[in-house]
């Protein structure tokens, strides 16, 4: 547990990082440094589109998977890494 | 303007690692690819869900945003949609090369 929170301070103090949320299987948000509003509206659209990403690649080729996700908007920039049993979301401002 | 988009698909294929490239209008359809036409099919409609559907998302977070590249890293490859004035650039790439 202290090795998750001690990756968890190093990406927080990343230059840009605004905000990083950890979501389990449910899509529950676990963790998080934004307020609570942000992390459920997060959580909720992040988990969807997870989801459909996994799917989509699989349909693709049932052998692969899905390691990464970025959307890059205007504003900034959202990282997801799915595992197994979590997701961790990272949102960052690329320019800073 | 239809010379400058040549040039440029041409450039983004010439890259090492790249292993197709699509173009998808506003309807869905592809109107360019490198691929055979099955798999070029599969991947403008899946992706052109995905695609929307990570658009929406940026924009339900905040009206104002817009989703300008989505990124997708598989153990495979990856496949990279941009979005402009709806069309659909799809690349597909190992990462690797």
């Amino acid at each position: 547990m202290a090795e998750v929170e001690e990756t968890l301070k190093r990406i927080q103090s990343q230059k840009g990082v605004q905000g990083i949320i950890v979501v389990n299987s449910e899509g529950i948000p676990i963790k998080t440094t934004l307020d609570n509003s942000s992390t459920v509206q997060y959580a909720g659209l992040i988990h969807q589109l997870v989801l459909k990403a996994r799917s989509t690649i699989r349909d693709i080729d049932p052998q692969n998977d899905l390691l990464f996700l970025r959307v890059r908007s205007k504003k900034n920039e959202i990282m997801i890494a799915p595992d197994k049993d979590y997701f961790l979301i990272v949102i960052q401002n690329p320019s800073a | 303007m239809k010379v400058d988009v040549e040039g440029t698909l041409k450039r983004i294929e010439s890259y090492k690692g790249v292993i197709g490239t699509i173009v998808v209008n506003a309807e869905g359809i592809p109107i360019r690819s490198t691929l055979d036409n099955s798999t070029t099919v599969q991947y403008a409609g899946l992706l052109r869900h995905l695609a929307a559907m990570a658009r929406s998302s940026v924009r339900d977070i905040d009206p104002q945003n817009d989703l300008t590249v989505l990124r997708i890293h598989s153990k495979k490859y990856e496949i990279m949609v941009a979005p402009e004035n709806n069309y659909l650039l799809i690349v597909i790439q190992n990462p690797c090369e």
